[in-house]
């Protein structure tokens, strides 16, 4: 062994005590087989290409399903959601018959937008009237009213709203671009039995924000799909979680990893005292730190006997959860933009979605979520922010991501980079860019030379 | 200068790790006999096993110093065992903390009652040594504002005020009694290094409150505690040395 090696390899360590698989209720915990995507080095031209950029909207985005918001928001009939996708705006409606339909933003008139982003309500109009000339429709996309009609000798258009598919699931709407899409739950498999456990649907969002990023979408999606980064920009997490002891699993589309949380990376010395992020974890399952005499390698499983024993008892439904859940991180990439950090307790989505032109460009949507305890009134969902990068902090992990991640969609630029060199702790974004290239090349596969 | 520490027996509470641990690497090269204790088998065996190699007697046991019986059973049977006691460094701690009411529960246990007990229970041994001296481990946190009003602060505190009035106390017993309060020290799994790593702004902030810009080690904390408790430090009782690096800005007159 030399030096370098010496000087880089991985520390070892004990693996944590993990749920069994049998022992799983829910979610499923048996290790998928690694997908063999080989080691080879992914072109960074993907990252700032207008002509790639041009073929995912033409070949990815307009194919799959995407989040458009969360059913909860919009209980009434008329009540509605407009949400962007690229250069496209989608208005979400709640139906009289409670459906929900999806529609492009779009008056069939002149083109204007009828309603800006964001969640609102039509009122007891129960109608879209659109700024510019007044144009109405009705909310299954049919028109109601058009201003002097009779000043258009060829009547009004034979077309109304433009209808997209729409579905929900998990209390979320989806929708697509695609005209014949994939039934929402084949597309989403396996993930609806890993998801449905964790009582989404009785969590509130606790934040709702906006950023625009100076990077690429696909930048920040690698950089949610990988712990690696750990020790390199969050170094306070290595009194929190285990970087190393790390379960992926890559599925059809999409892919997942299992952090452990609650515990020391095996890069950190064992300090003299329970580290503070690691006391947070404990207040919140309603455990004094200060009355903890154990060593920290206990308090993982401790925390998770703890919760299981009180959680009923606080108005929570662990029933359906592994021993694991109550304490970990089970983050997933719904594909092609979603990125889940899924806990008992709250989950967290990181949804990135492509500047409508520049593709160093993106916006970072955070919606975090928490559960509210039987009993408990359901408190006023956080209203939507939105700003540009660094102008406030999202928070210091966040902020730590935020900060490094110009710079590296920078890099992608230069001549000197010579592509993505990417190891066996970062497989998920692997995984990414081969479901991308299906999309993107279809079945017939990557030609030689392509990005 | 010799510090006359030669043949001298010294009991130290906490000596794994950090301060502890350093002030009983120095005794051993000072060729003073030592019983140690901590809360960990497996490290207070390695301990003892590195400090032997010195050619000193080391003995020590995993002691939890919150049960008091059990601990005041350890210093008598460590007086014995060494044949006499000179030198008392209660040093555990139960370290900040400002999570619950509990934390002053375990501060008081911890870092007062073993420091009490150990003294109360030494004395008998410290008076018949002719040269006998307690050095209590206190810390800046008691003499200035810093971070959270955390039990560790206060109680820090109190132990400077017992040092002093045990001082008085004991004195004509020809025992002396000091406290040796360190600023902020850096050590490989110390409580900075958590804090440089978790709270790195509080980090700075207390860097930046360091005329020098440099923590403490463990080492240069030894020296002074090891100086104030050797017979070269004779003068001294009563009373509290900052070792801070220039960290508190008060004026000790």
């Amino acid at each position: 062994m030399d030096e370098f090696w010496e000087r880089s390899k991985t520390p070892r360590f004990t693996p944590v005590p993990r749920a069994r698989p049998e022992d799983s209720p829910g979610t499923p915990l048996e290790k998928a087989p690694d997908p063999d995507l080989g080691h080879g080095i992914i072109d960074q031209r993907r990252y700032f290409s207008r002509e790639f950029m041009a073929l995912e909207w033409q070949r990815m985005w307009t194919k799959v399903w995407l989040l458009g918001g969360r059913e909860v928001d919009i209980p009434e009939a008329g009540d509605y959601i407009v949400t962007e996708i690229g250069p496209e705006s989608i208005l979400i409606v709640r139906q009289r018959d409670g459906s929900v339909r999806a529609f492009y933003n779009v008056c069939q008139h002149r083109g204007n937008r009828i309603r800006g982003c964001g969640i609102g309500s039509t009122g007891s109009s129960l109608s879209f009237k659109c700024p510019y000339h007044h144009w109405e429709y009705e909310l299954d996309g049919s028109y109601r009213r058009i201003p002097d009609i009779d000043t258009f000798p060829q009547g009004k258009p034979p077309h109304a709203l433009t209808e997209i598919p729409c579905g929900t699931w998990g209390g979320f709407v989806w929708y697509t671009l695609n005209e014949s899409p994939p039934p929402l739950l084949e597309y989403l498999d396996p993930l609806p039995r890993h998801l449905e456990p964790y009582n989404l649907h009785k969590m509130v969002q606790t934040r709702d924000i906006t950023v625009e990023w100076d990077c690429n979408w696909k930048t920040s999606v690698d950089a949610f799909n990988e712990t690696y980064h750990v020790q390199g920009i969050h170094p306070q997490l290595l009194w929190y979680l285990h970087d190393l002891d790390v379960q992926i699993d890559c599925y059809g589309r999409h892919n997942r990893y299992l952090i452990p949380f609650g515990t020391l990376s095996p890069r950190v010395r064992k300090p003299n005292a329970i580290p503070e992020p690691i006391k947070t974890i404990m207040k919140a399952a309603g455990m004094d730190p200060a009355d903890y005499d154990r060593p920290i390698a206990e308090i993982r499983r401790d925390v998770q006997q703890h919760k299981r024993a009180h959680g009923a008892r606080h108005g929570k439904d662990y029933s359906r959860l592994n021993d694991d859940q109550l304490t970990d991180d089970y983050h997933y990439l719904i594909f092609p933009n979603l990125s889940l950090n899924v806990h008992a307790d709250d989950f967290w989505i990181f949804r990135q979605r492509p500047h409508p032109h520049d593709p160093d460009r993106m916006f970072y949507d955070i919606m975090t979520f928490e559960l509210v305890p039987d009993g408990q009134e359901w408190p006023a969902r956080a209203e939507h922010k939105r700003w540009k990068h660094g102008d406030k902090s999202i928070g210091l992990v966040l902020d730590q991501d935020a900060e490094n991640l110009p710079g590296v969609q920078a890099g992608m630029h230069s001549r000197g980079f010579k592509g993505l060199w990417i190891g066996a702790q970062e497989l998920r974004i692997r995984h990414f860019h081969k479901v991308l290239d299906d999309y993107v090349y279809g079945p017939q596969g990557k030609p030689a030379g392509a990005l | 200068m010799d510090l006359g520490l030669r043949g001298k027996k010294a009991i130290v509470t906490g000596a794994t790790k950090g301060i502890g641990r350093a002030i009983v690497e120095l005794f051993s090269t000072e060729g003073v006999d030592i019983a140690l204790c901590s809360r960990t088998a497996e490290e207070v065996e390695s301990t003892v096993r590195a400090l032997e190699q010195r050619g000193v007697n080391v003995i020590g046991e995993a002691v939890n110093v919150r049960e008091g019986d059990a601990y005041k059973a350890w210093l008598e049977r460590s007086a014995q065992a060494l044949g006499g006691c000179d030198i008392f460094i209660p040093n555990v701690s139960a370290g900040g903390g400002f999570d619950s009411e509990k934390n002053w529960t375990r501060n008081f246990e911890v870092d007062v009652m073993h420091t009490v007990r150990g003294c109360e229970t030494l004395m008998p041994h410290l008076e018949k040594s002719g040269s006998g001296s307690i050095v209590i481990l206190s810390s800046t946190n008691a003499l200035e504002t810093f971070g959270v009003p955390q039990a560790f602060n206060a109680m820090k505190a109190a132990l400077i005020t017992y040092s002093k009035q045990l001082a008085q106390h004991v004195g004509r017993k020809g025992v002396r009694v000091n406290s040796v309060s360190p600023g902020p020290v850096y050590f490989e799994g110390g409580a900075w290094e958590l804090i440089k790593g978790t709270m790195p702004k509080l980090f700075d902030y207390a860097l930046k409150q360091i005329p020098c810009g440099r923590m403490g080690t463990p080492e240069e904390v030894a020296r002074i505690v090891a100086f104030v408790a050797s017979p070269a430090g004779s003068l001294i009782t009563g009373s509290n040395i900052v070792a801070d690096n220039g960290f508190t800005k008060r004026v000790q007159f």
